[in-house]
């Protein structure tokens, strides 16, 4: 009994430990800067104030780098998704020649070092007079997120009866009519799930951000989070409350997926 | 063995979905491949273009003139004797390697022993456990960045605040980022945080996949913990901690935006990894051509770690 005990004390410990940055994230953004930069220890702030909230958001250009961080990472979604899902219900459904091949295009583009191609890419869209523009990102990202998303929809088709599509052929649909009144409903979670890690993905992206976006409007935020410093200063609070902002939109997708977490990040590393 | 015995048994094999086969019209043919023409086309343009380019310009002398210039100078391998040539290059690559380590070791172990602590904790305990793992899991790079660098600020961090509470006073003021070793500990300890909660869950999903009859059975033969997981746990997850050593690895050896906005690979290069030198010579530096050879160098030395894993994964999904 009480080794339960232990284990479960322990376990609790680890809790703290990795809910403690969050946790500290939060807690420094609301908290008055007099409270700050002292050098008092208090875990829980014993003051408590929204002023690090409106100075982050009324910072020079912040809705730009919101709007401009939605744009990207929705655009790269979308397009995802529409030549995901066209390219999933073949590889699920349909036999046909070279679909080995385009599978394992997929497994290799899925482990692709994106990275590793900042020049190349760097130089195409120098070529393209694409440079500090957004759709240059969109592009990015779109191509990154792809191979996930068009593997893991087959998956979710793979997972879906064919039978319900055939039956509804029997009672008059047509291929298409099949396919958008019976597959697409269902498919709706696997949609959701695979728009979510691509939006997670494209959410976080820093590099290429920071490499094509030169004008500070065309920010996205992650490159004006990492310039915080000169932006704030020594202004932790404004930073942490900054920080804040940005990881909101990600910790609600986080709670929407929660059930395919596991499933949706190793669904094309495990199995099919 | 009489036939009564043993009746044939008839499976039906669909081997191919009925669907397929109504479609015999020409034009119906082609119809995948029109599904699959976006996404093909995509990758093509933006992954199997960039990776020749990358070869490509890696032959090439491409600094700021011959780019404004549009010039394509041959250069042979001059650029790859000109990043092999330099010990920067060696030290950088040992310490990315050192760096990838790190990371990956403590990951895998760290989500193991997470994953075992989630199976023997009671269901309350479990949920808080696994609400804290998400929380670390879903901060953005840049957030975590940020959040690590506050805690271990020289002046107001909560880090050296507490070790001077605990009664070890020198770290009072003490700062973090004076070396790269230390830089890069702080790193390593940012992105092990971050990479434990995928690791833990998935090692312990692959767990929950155990029946429960081999614990009982473990347990009537009075087999201690250890012996436990020797004999029953680890057979069970061991294809899934190769997995995610094999993911984890992926991820860890190009890892940039952590590495940069922490220190932007200082103090004095000390905490410059392969995925920041490239972008160092490139882009700030506007070396395209040594750039791209070093992205070469960095996509070889990342194939060969992971090269029989590469071969396990493609010989198992290819066939579906």
């Amino acid at each position: 009994m009480s080794k339960k005990i232990t284990i479960s004390v322990v376990a609790l410990l680890v809790a703290v430990v990795f809910a403690f940055p969050t946790y500290w994230m939060v807690a420094t953004a609301l908290k008055p800067s007099q409270l700050l930069l002292s050098s008092g220890y208090d875990l829980v702030p014993t003051a408590v104030t929204g002023r690090h909230f409106a100075d982050a958001v009324a910072k020079p250009n912040f809705l730009t780098y919101v709007r401009n961080s939605l744009v990207v990472t929705l655009g790269a979604v979308l397009c995802a998704l529409v030549a995901g899902l066209l390219a999933a219900v073949p590889l699920a459904r349909l036999r046909f020649r070279g679909r080995r091949g385009f599978l394992l295009l997929l497994l290799v583009a899925q482990m692709a070092p994106f990275e590793a191609l900042l020049i190349p890419m760097y130089l195409m869209m120098r070529d393209l007079d694409l440079l500090n523009r957004l759709p240059s990102l969109v592009l990015v990202y779109f191509a990154t997120t792809l191979p996930f998303t068009a593997w893991t929809l087959r998956g979710f088709i793979l997972g879906l009866p064919a039978d319900l599509e055939e039956a509804a052929m029997v009672d008059g649909c047509g291929r298409w009519g099949a396919f958008r009144r019976v597959t697409l409903p269902l498919l709706g979670p696997g949609l959701v799930a695979t728009s979510v890690f691509g939006f997670i993905t494209a959410w976080n992206e820093f590099l290429y951000a920071l490499v094509f976006m030169q004008d500070e409007n065309r920010f996205t935020l992650p490159v004006w989070l990492s310039s915080f410093q000169s932006v704030f200063g020594t202004d932790w609070g404004g930073t942490m409350a900054a920080s804040t902002l940005f990881t909101v939109p990600v910790l609600i997708f986080f709670l929407v997926v929660q059930r395919n977490l596991v499933s949706g990040m190793t669904a094309g590393a495990v199995k099919g | 063995m009489t036939a009564t015995e043993n009746p044939p048994i008839v499976t039906p094999v669909p081997a191919r979905p009925a669907v397929a086969r109504r479609h015999r019209r020409p034009g119906v043919a082609a119809l995948p491949y029109l599904l699959l023409a976006p996404a093909t086309l995509t990758l093509l343009v933006l992954l199997g273009w960039p990776v020749l380019s990358v070869l490509l310009t890696s032959f090439r002398r491409l600094d700021l003139r011959e780019l404004v210039q549009g010039k394509v100078v041959w250069v042979g391998l001059d650029n790859y004797r000109a990043v092999l040539g330099d010990p920067t290059f060696w030290t950088v690559t040992l310490r990315t390697l050192a760096f990838t380590a790190a990371c990956v070791i403590a990951t895998v172990v760290g989500g193991l022993a997470v994953a075992v602590l989630m199976r023997h904790v009671g269901r309350a305990v479990r949920t808080v456990l696994q609400v804290s793992l998400v929380l670390a899991w879903a901060m953005p790079f840049l957030a975590a960045t940020t959040v690590f660098q506050w805690m271990f600020d020289q002046n107001y961090g909560i880090l050296d605040k507490t070790l001077v509470r605990l009664g070890l006073t020198s770290f009072a003021g003490h700062s973090w980022f004076t070396t790269g070793f230390s830089t890069l500990a702080v790193i390593v300890t940012l992105i092990t945080w971050q990479g434990i909660p995928f690791v833990a869950f998935t090692l312990f999903a692959g767990m929950l996949g155990v029946p429960a009859e081999q614990y009982e059975a473990a347990a009537i033969d009075g087999a201690s913990g250890w012996q436990t997981f020797r004999a029953v746990t680890w057979p069970a997850v061991r294809p899934l901690v190769t997995l995610v050593t094999f993911l984890s690895l992926l991820w860890d050896f190009k890892v940039f935006p952590q590495v940069w906005a922490m220190r932007e690979g200082g103090p004095d290069g000390g905490s410059t990894t392969l995925a920041v030198l490239q972008y160092v010579k490139g882009i700030a530096g506007s070396h395209f051509g040594v750039a791209a050879a070093v992205a070469v160098l960095m996509i070889l030395v990342l194939v060969g770690l992971t090269a029989q894993n590469l071969r396990l994964m493609l010989r198992a999904q290819e066939y579906r």
